[in-house]
């Protein structure tokens, strides 16, 4: 009698270990935990984010098309396909059947023009890549009509990792401002589960996605502010974090030796560059901001600096995106040459200058002291001024007398086009936004529109007004175009599926990512 | 009798006083390596460009070839990112940090000792305003007004230095207000008043200077505490910028490499653990040898 008693007990707690064991094995959901240097979010409404929150946004919404800039194709998300008339100012969209958002409702053409009215309406962020846009119109419930007001590459706006989003008309207020932290407002693969303002956002797996899900996909995912690198090294190296990036390369030297993750390193369409104030003594002289150019020793940045992941830029667009072109002259490192040009230039032996740079960047700080030391064997003084990214750019659009002399700072396309890299970065502004060398030049004006309007039908012809353009802010040395950087990511060693599109930098579509233990 | 030595003689207790000060720290032995350590500070920081091997390195000049080398016979400390030498960076960094620390705390005891003594002397509705002030003041903890007083002035040593006075002028308006209130009923001070001595004299030559006593121990104490907020400052952006080798900023820029190369935050780290302590152990002494509780003879 005992011992059946014992044996039942044992048996059924066999049994209960087995039923519970299980039944945690099937709810416990993966993670994913997106370790960041800076923060996840900037913004929740998708037509204004221009900032970080091309991570999570690309996850939560989706564009009509994206774009592979690594194969040069066009992927078709919410639209299946599209048709441009013969003038170019026609485009037609025939939308996927079947989507649905993430609140459940259906997504119709209705939507498409709610969404890009509402983004251009606002005119903030990036909304600009619609400014040729005239009118919307619904054809069908599956079809929608753009008329253009001048040509105008409507695919790759379409593509843009900003702006470019189609988002439910029920997340927004009466007064057309976005109710924040609401779920369900895209028809993407990942949801809002919550969030933590400025530190991190958590998103879940959206059940009805369009596009399926494929198996032992993540259920969650987490997109979390870590500043400190060290932090994110030692996160990913104990599995803590699926995916990190921006770690110094000293870090992946050693990190490339470590079985338990993987690095790769992928070119990016990311370049350092400084910009000169050209409208401010003493850098109005185009001599100096030559001589300047020449003082700056490009090799050694890239060697020091990044560890060699990356190369001396081309003007302005990066390798890797069409309208780049070795055949761009390139200022090279030399010293006597930029002795000759300061005199030529007739600057004073006691020039000081002063550089701003993002503080907490440390690639930048490092590169404005190498150029500092450059600058002191030419007798000229450069003051450096880390700051952080608001008070830096609060200093360059403020009083014209108190503004920067050079002011360094990262680009990345928001458009997969060139235009993206030359028209906020150089094209005239009466009110200084993006353009921090306040370069006014009516000739490079008129070649990047004129590109831009060529490029849906000829892009040879537009590429070579790129290439013309960017000739121009190189002979004005209108900015120090520093390097063009590789990304490195590291994922930890169970997830699978990780690629990489320069087209949307640092961000990670984890749909397309599976966990295998 | 010529106006010299009538100046020595009435300053004859003073240096007495002084001297007994020093014979009474000396008797305590980890005061005594604290003035030792101190003294060494002030030679390093006086001879910097002479002691240290590479000084070019301290001012603009970088190395990247030698970049993050550990402590060899060549580099004592090492390296760091951009290939200059750690120990004559640290040795420099010693003059900006006692530098700093002095002009601060100077600069707060300028703005703070004038006030004390025009608040305990005067009394009345001048003593509540200012002292109202100082409560304000004291309200906010000090390095956060420093922090915040820094990022609205921009960065920059001397902005923090500044910021580090603005914020820290309160404590010595308040010590020396109680001391000027009790010197005010004193009889030497009723006699300059009833021989008719205007009242900004007595304040400033009768008041002021038998205020000082105190106020030179917490002036003391504080340079190690001020040598630690400007390395939080700059640790924070917010004080020197590089390629200025101040403490705080080379930790603040180790961050990136500690793990791969341990010297970078360890020397400047102890380079300021160092420094703060000697100034507190030497603080705390002044005090227990002023104090006439604590005092043995």
């Amino acid at each position: 009698m005992e011992k059946t008693m014992k044996l039942f007990i044992v048996l059924s707690l066999i049994s209960i270990f087995i039923i519970t064991g299980s039944a945690f094995a099937a709810d416990t959901p993966t993670f994913a935990v997106y370790a960041l240097n800076s923060e996840p979010l900037t913004n929740w409404d998708p037509a204004i984010e221009f900032s970080n929150g091309i991570h999570v946004h690309n996850n939560m919404y989706e564009q009509l098309l994206r774009y592979d800039s690594i194969e040069e194709k066009i992927i078709p998300m919410l639209a299946e396909s599209y048709t441009v008339s013969e003038d170019g100012l026609t485009w037609t969209f025939n939308l996927r059947a079947g989507v649905k958002f993430q609140n459940g409702d259906d997504f119709t053409a209705e939507d498409v023009k709610f969404s890009v009215e509402r983004t251009m309406q606002l005119a903030a962020g990036a909304s600009y890549i619609w400014s040729a846009v005239e009118s919307i119109n619904v054809v069908d419930p599956l079809t929608v009509e753009f008329k253009l007001a001048y040509k105008n590459p409507l695919d790759l706006v379409a593509a843009t990792g900003y702006a470019a989003f189609i988002y439910s008309s029920k997340c927004v207020n009466e007064d057309n401002t976005w109710i924040d932290e609401t779920p369900g407002c895209g028809t993407g693969p990942y949801m809002l589960r919550s969030a933590k303002w400025g530190d991190e956002v958590i998103l879940q797996k959206f059940d009805g996605y369009w596009g399926g899900w494929q198996e032992n996909s993540i259920d969650i995912v987490v997109f979390k502010k870590v500043s400190e690198t060290a932090t994110r090294r030692q996160m990913i190296e104990t599995g803590e974090a699926a995916i990190t990036v921006e770690l110094p390369y000293t870090d992946v030297e050693v990190l490339k030796n470590n079985p338990e993750v993987v690095v790769s390193v992928n070119p990016s369409l990311q370049n350092l560059i400084g910009m000169f104030n050209t409208q401010k003594a003493p850098l109005d002289n185009v001599k100096l901001r030559q001589a300047l150019a020449y003082a700056f020793p490009y090799q050694a940045v890239i060697d020091t600096v990044i560890g060699g992941y990356g190369q001396q830029s081309y003007g302005m667009v990066p390798a890797g995106l069409w309208g780049w072109s070795d055949q761009l002259p390139r200022y090279e490192y030399d010293l006597e040459k930029a002795k000759a040009l300061l005199e030529e230039a007739g600057a004073g032996s006691d020039l000081s200058l002063v550089l701003t740079y993002t503080a907490g960047n440390e690639a930048e700080k490092s590169t404005a002291e190498l150029y500092k030391s450059e600058l002191a064997k030419l007798g000229v003084n450069l003051d450096i001024r880390g700051m952080p990214w608001d008070s830096q750019w609060e200093m360059a659009l403020g009083d014209p007398s108190q503004r920067q002399d050079i002011l360094m700072m990262y680009w990345w396309p928001d458009l997969p086009s060139p235009y993206s890299f030359l028209y906020s970065t150089f094209h005239s502004e009466d009110e200084p936004l993006f353009n921090l060398a306040y370069y006014k030049n009516p000739e490079f004006d008129q070649l990047i529109d004129g590109g831009n309007e060529m490029t849906s039908s000829d892009i040879e012809a537009a590429k070579q007004m790129f290439i013309d353009a960017q000739k121009m802010l190189l002979d004005d040395a209108a900015s120090i175009f520093m390097y063009d950087r590789q990304d490195i990511w590291v994922t930890y060693k169970t997830i699978q599926g990780f690629k990489f599109n320069p087209a949307y930098p640092t961000v990670v579509f984890f749909h397309e990512l599976t966990v295998q233990n | 009798m010529t106006q010299s030595t009538s100046f020595l003689r009435a300053v004859q207790p003073a240096v007495r006083e002084l001297k007994v000060t020093f014979f009474l720290l000396n008797r305590n032995l980890l005061q005594r390596i604290s003035m030792v350590i101190i003294l060494l500070l002030i030679l390093i920081a006086i001879f910097a460009p002479v002691i240290a091997p590479y000084p070019g390195h301290a001012i603009s000049d970088t190395n990247p070839k030698d970049k993050l080398l550990p402590p060899s016979s060549q580099y004592f400390f090492g390296t760091d990112e951009l290939g200059r030498d750690l120990f004559s960076r640290i040795l420099f960094g010693t003059r900006i940090s006692l530098r700093t620390a002095l002009l601060a705390v100077g600069l707060a005891l300028l703005i703070g000792a004038p006030l004390g003594a025009i608040a305990g002397g005067l009394g009345g509705i001048a003593d509540e305003i200012i002292m109202r002030l100082t409560d304000i003041f004291l309200s906010f903890p000090p390095l956060l007004l420093a922090i915040a007083i820094s990022s609205f002035l921009g960065p920059s040593l001397e902005n923090a230095i500044l910021a580090i006075a603005i914020s820290w002028w309160p404590w010595y308006t308040r010590i020396i207000r109680g001391q000027a209130v009790s010197i005010r009923e004193r009889q030497f001070v009723r006699a300059a008043r009833a021989i008719g001595t205007p009242l900004p004299k007595i304040i400033f030559s009768h008041i002021l200077p038998n205020t000082l006593a105190p106020v030179i121990v917490q002036a003391s104490m504080d340079i190690g505490g001020v040598i630690l907020t400007i390395a939080s400052l700059s640790f924070l952006g917010l004080g020197a910028q590089p390629p200025i080798p101040e403490w705080g900023l080379l930790i603040s820029s180790s961050r990136t490499y500690f793990l791969n190369a341990w010297w970078y935050s360890t020397f400047p780290g102890i380079a300021i653990f160092i420094t703060v302590m000697v100034f507190n152990l030497i603080g705390d002494g002044i005090r227990e040898v002023l104090d006439p509780r604590t005092r043995k003879f």
